[in-house]
């Protein structure tokens, strides 16, 4: 099967249109997709969710399910077509030749087979390898994956691994039989960003020791910066623009995709000075697709009668590489203009502390045993002498990965859970130890929460409206029930939904319309604390910004105080006054956002930074791979809880990190630190992110 | 008289049945151009299967409603010349035809059929639709507190669940155990669990309007009380409801129904309560009981109308086993699973006795598991 001596375009995917049937009809999900990958290069396809970039993908397996079914166009692998392939010689060609990497790497792993069985099997199938040899190459492929032990690694089953070790294993088992060609559809979504970061330098680094072309799936841009050459930007089943990565970031040539890079915050981007700019309106549905261009809607530059008559082509943009848009008017867009910042506002002055933590801990017990309770019990130390303090509409953001016990915080706060010890005072109040049923009215109208996914925000089974209003009950707001029917219209209106939507089930209502309702939920008893955890982290980039932008303004004409729960850092700058950054249940450094954002840092915040990727040619950044995952809160280490990864561990004399927990240390007015690095290494420090050329 | 042939038999069936299939084509159109507005119900009309399953409990449904008309003769009256006579012999007197024969006591086959709908019709799903209260306020603490409260209470299900069923109906409907007070305690405590159901519902939803709370309080409180008092036989001057006899089975039924549902409510909440906009309810400090029955019980409810749909199903089967062991409704009654056991001494000579019944039964519960398919894969899609 293997053609070595083929140096055609590993992929050509021509005039593709995908459609799926169902009981409405045929919904078409992919459009006239043109796309070519040629040996070693890797491309990205980039595009919200419901864009067809997913469908593409599964296109090219040739698995589009019962439904799915390729109604036009060709997809070519290294000159033979696809489409035109037997079940027989489709499968000898998937995971050989094709190898597919999904999101969830549990679901890609058999749960009840031993990790080396699984990919021993891949070349035992493929090649008729001998199982020695096929050991032998496993033994390998793990070891390149930059897997530890890789003979223990083989003997595991998959639950006993963590996430990103998971995934590792996925794309070692991609790798075993040297595909030509490896699918990867969002393969760190699920993942924290320190261990994406690893899983992102390592792909990088696997194409090019094997020359594998590769086709990256992701929603976001700064993801496939670092990992592409070239990039497609999908929109609503068709491609819009398409081009290498240089081309398309600095002279992009479609208003989609400047659309998107508007409303990503990117370093510079200000709530006040320079706000992110959203896309208006939302994604059309595959049945309601406009007439013409389907971006036209929602365009700045649509021009009506030109723009809304017929299909279009995607058109060579001159003098670039095999760069090309879909766009009537690109070329007589001024690309270069500024745009217009409608809506300028002066940086709120924050008021008197409003919220205070002071050395919070919060313990929970496990037992050893389910069955026998009387056995050894271990504590799993969520939050470890946490303190803070946030004032009136201000924003303090509270960065950390998945079991720092962000969460753990805001329960707390919010009287979902008791704090072990230490105390919580809202306005002076102190709430640590009570329970929110022993709360009164105004204390739990007070603190709200915006919650982060916005398909489990709402109750599926009551109108928008009725939920509204019976927060509005809860909080004793208005004597008769026309007053809260119309504070909640009023509500609606904040939150900029037609009061129409008051009838509605959630639904008929998007991910981003679902996220404005449980804003003006939190925000409906006029609260003087606000925690938002990861509010739009589950939303699509264009939608994104309309929210982030919803919540900053609300924040600043109500004067509330907003705890930011986010691991998202690009975000975290763009509209935060303090940061407080977290890792394992301590707070490992705290400060302004200009004092945090730049040195000296620490370890974790360090490495933190380098792993968010940020969607801009003009940034460079400072390579840092933490080693491993995060240890679990269950067992954690001696000493400075970070000491297990730290890059910077050797600078520090003798065993001190792994005995002995740093003090946080004050190292400007309102800067504190938890490292025992000296303060000449912390002066040695330098930028993670530099803006090279200047705008 | 001459015996009417089989066509004759088939299209007097037919002509007798019309009140039911005006009644079916009548339904089932009005839902069909409905079925927009109707929801999961609406969808049903998308599913053949569901179709299919819901025209056949329509049918027996219709059937009950319609028995004096359908029914050709008194089920318990008996005609001598009717004894083990084939179908289609005529009764001399009145000069009705037998259409599916005579059993061995000489009553009419067909009649019998249709007025043991009634039974199954009044009790299987009213006795559900209690063992479904009774199921979820029990399942729903268990799931949504979990620890101790879950410990005991699915210690307790088990309890019931592991106890062979059979043997418990002995217990429960033999006269010795009927004199006792037991079946009126346990009548008492599995009523009222409907009746508090009902309250904690209103009142946790309508507490914070205390101007409209009374209106739906007040009347609930009432109702609840009159039937209660009925149910339980401590005042029932007007003899409607139930007869002690009915009130037992009607008590076991509920009493082995409800553990099944319990841990199907109390599996559900536990993967409900971790919903997000369950802490937010928490977050704005509601009670365990608005949570509970407002924020989480509504999401449960397309596995529990499925489950109900089966469970009507068993129930109607468990009410034949028990006429078949003569623990039915009453002795004389037209009960299903009695005729069958009447029918059964002489089946090898007169088939015609026992086959009826036995056919409603299996069309019944056909019907429901069919629905219930329906339902099930209607729910699943989008």
């Amino acid at each position: 099967m293997q053609t070595p001596d083929y140096d055609g375009p590993i992929l050509e995917i021509e005039n593709l249109s995908i459609s799926f049937f169902t009981r409405a009809g045929e919904i078409p999900a992919v459009m006239d997709f043109s796309c070519t990958v040629q040996p070693g290069e890797a491309m990205g396809l980039v595009g919200e969710s419901g864009c067809g970039k997913s469908t593409v993908a599964l296109g090219v397996m040739q698995d589009l399910g019962k439904a799915g079914k390729i109604v036009g166009g060709s997809i070519k692998f290294k000159g033979r077509n696809l489409n035109d392939m037997s079940e027989d010689e489709l499968r000898a060609l998937r995971g050989s030749e094709i190898a597919m990497i999904y999101q969830e790497p549990m679901a890609s792993l058999n749960p009840a087979m031993k990790i080396g069985r699984q990919l021993m099997e891949v070349p035992m199938i493929h090649e008729d390898m001998p199982e020695k040899q096929a050991y032998d190459l496993a033994l390998d492929v793990v070891e390149s994956v930059r897997l530890p032990d890789p003979k223990r690694m083989l003997e595991s089953y998959p639950h006993q691994l963590s996430g990103g070790q998971q995934q590792r294993i996925v794309i070692a088992m991609a790798l075993m039989s040297k595909p030509s060609l490896l699918i990867l559809d969002e393969p760190t979504t699920a993942l924290d960003v320190t261990v994406e970061a690893g899983i992102v330098d390592l792909v990088k680094n696997l194409g090019e020791k094997y020359g594998t072309s590769m086709l990256f799936i992701s929603h976001n841009l700064g993801l496939v910066l670092e990992t592409c050459n070239r990039l497609c930007v999908m929109y609503s089943g068709e491609a819009v623009e398409t081009g290498s990565i240089a081309d398309v970031f600095d002279k992009m040539r479609h208003p989609y995709t400047q659309g998107l890079f508007r409303s990503i915050p990117l370093p510079g981007a200000d709530k006040n000075s320079r706000p992110l700019i959203a896309i208006p309106g939302n994604f059309p549905l595959p049945h309601e697709r406009p007439q013409g261009c389907n971006f036209g809607p929602r365009c700045t530059y649509f021009e009506a009668g030109r723009c809304d008559k017929g299909a279009i082509q995607m058109a060579e943009v001159a003098g670039d590489d095999r760069h090309a848009s879909r766009c009537l008017k690109f070329d007589e867009i001024d690309w270069d203009a500024q745009p217009v910042v409608a809506n300028k506002t002066d940086k709120t002055e924050a008021g008197s502390v409003c919220l205070r933590v002071d050395d919070l801990k919060k313990y929970y017990e496990v037992s050893a045993s389910a069955l026998f309770s009387g056995g050894e019990k271990r504590v799993v130390k969520a939050n470890e002498s946490v303190s803070l303090e946030a004032c009136e509409a201000e924003t303090l953001a509270i960065v950390g990965e998945s079991g720092c016990g962000k969460s753990t915080l805001a329960k707390v706060l919010l009287g979902l859970e008791t704090a072990t010890s230490g105390g919580v005072l809202l306005d002076n109040n102190s709430i640590g130890d009570t329970q929110i049923e022993q709360r009164d009215t105004r204390t739990v109208a007070d603190i709200q929460m915006v919650f982060q996914n916005p398909f489990d925000t709402l109750n599926p089974s009551h109108t928008i409206g009725a939920q509204i209003i019976r927060v509005l009950e809860k909080f004793k707001f208005g004597n008769s029930n026309a007053d809260r029917e119309q504070k909640m219209l009023e509500l609606l209106d904040l939150v900029k939904l037609p009061r129409a939507f008051a009838k509605r089930k959630p639904r008929q209502l998007s991910g981003g319309q679902k996220q404005r309702i449980g804003i003006a939920r939190a925000f409906a008893g006029g609260p003087k604390v606000v925690v938002a955890d990861e509010p739009v982290s589950a939303l699509d980039v264009s939608v994104q910004a309309a929210v982030t932008e919803l919540l900053m303004d609300i924040q600043r004409e109500s004067r509330t105080t907003m705890l930011f729960i986010s691991h998202d850092l690009s975000i975290v700058r763009y509209l935060s006054d303090r940061v407080m950054v977290m890792y394992l249940g301590h707070v490992v450094e705290s400060g302004t956002t200009e004092q945090v954002f730049a040195p000296p840092y620490h370890p974790y915040t360090e490495a933190l930074l380098s792993a968010v990727p940020i969607a801009d040619t003009s940034v460079q950044k400072k390579n840092i791979v933490l080693e491993g995952d995060i240890p679990s809160a269950m067992n954690p280490p001696s000493g400075c809880p970070f000491q297990t990864r730290c890059p910077r561990k050797k600078n520090v004399a003798g065993s001190l990190c792994e005995t002995e927990l740093p003090p946080m240390r004050t190292l400007a007015d309102g800067h504190q630190i938890k490292c025992h690095l000296s303060q000449a290494e912390l002066d040695l420090m330098e930028p993670v992110i530099v803006l090279t050329a200047a705008e | 008289m001459e015996d009417l042939t089989t066509g004759q038999i088939f299209a007097g069936v037919i002509v007798q049945f019309t009140p039911v299939w005006i009644g079916i084509v009548v339904i089932m159109g009005a839902s069909a151009y409905f079925k927009q507005r109707l929801s999961l119900y609406g969808r049903l009309f998308d599913s053949p299967v569901g179709m299919v399953g819901l025209a056949l409990v329509l049918f027996w449904a219709l059937t009950a409603l319609f028995a004096d008309q359908i029914a050709t003769m008194d089920p318990l009256e008996q005609f001598r010349v009717l004894k083990n006579k084939p179908p289609g012999t005529f009764e001399p007197e009145s000069g009705i035809a037998a259409l599916l024969g005579g059993d061995n006591l000489g009553r009419d086959v067909f009649s019998r059929m249709v007025w043991g709908s009634v039974t199954v019709m009044q009790i299987a799903p009213t006795a559900t639709l209690v063992a479904l209260m009774v199921g979820i306020t029990m399942g729903l603490p268990a799931g949504y507190y979990g620890g101790y409260v879950d410990t005991a209470l699915s210690f307790l299900a088990n309890l019931v669940l592991a106890f062979p069923v059979i043997l418990l109906f002995y217990l429960l409907v033999t006269p010795e155990i009927r004199s006792t007070v037991i079946p009126t305690a346990m009548a008492s405590v599995v009523f009222l669990i409907p009746i508090l159901f009902v309250i904690a519902m209103i009142y946790s939803k309508l507490y914070t309007r205390p101007d409209t709370l009374w209106y739906f309080l007040l009347p609930a409180v009432l109702i609840g009380l009159f039937m209660y008092t009925h149910l339980i036989n401590v005042w029932n001057p007007t003899g409607v409801w139930l007869d002690a006899n009915g009130l037992n089975i009607f008590v076991s039924v509920v009493f082995v129904t409800s553990p099944a549902v319990f841990r199907i409510v109390r599996g559900l909440t536990m993967d409900i309560k971790t919903r997000d906009y369950v802490a937010a309810s928490q977050t704005r400090g509601e009670g365990p009981w608005y949570i509970m029955l407002w924020e989480i019980l509504p999401n449960a409810r397309g596995p529990l109308i499925v489950d109900a749909c089966l469970r009507i199903g068993y129930t109607t089967i468990l009410l034949g086993t028990l006429g078949f062991f003569g623990l039915g409704v009453s002795p004389e009654s037209s009960d299903w699973g009695m005729t069958i056991n009447e029918g059964r001494k002489l089946l090898r000579l007169f088939p015609h006795a026992a086959l009826p019944p036995a056919l409603a039964i299996m069309t019944l519960v056909l019907g429901l598991n069919l629905l219930a398919d329906g339902l099930r894969e209607q729910s699943l899609k989008d």
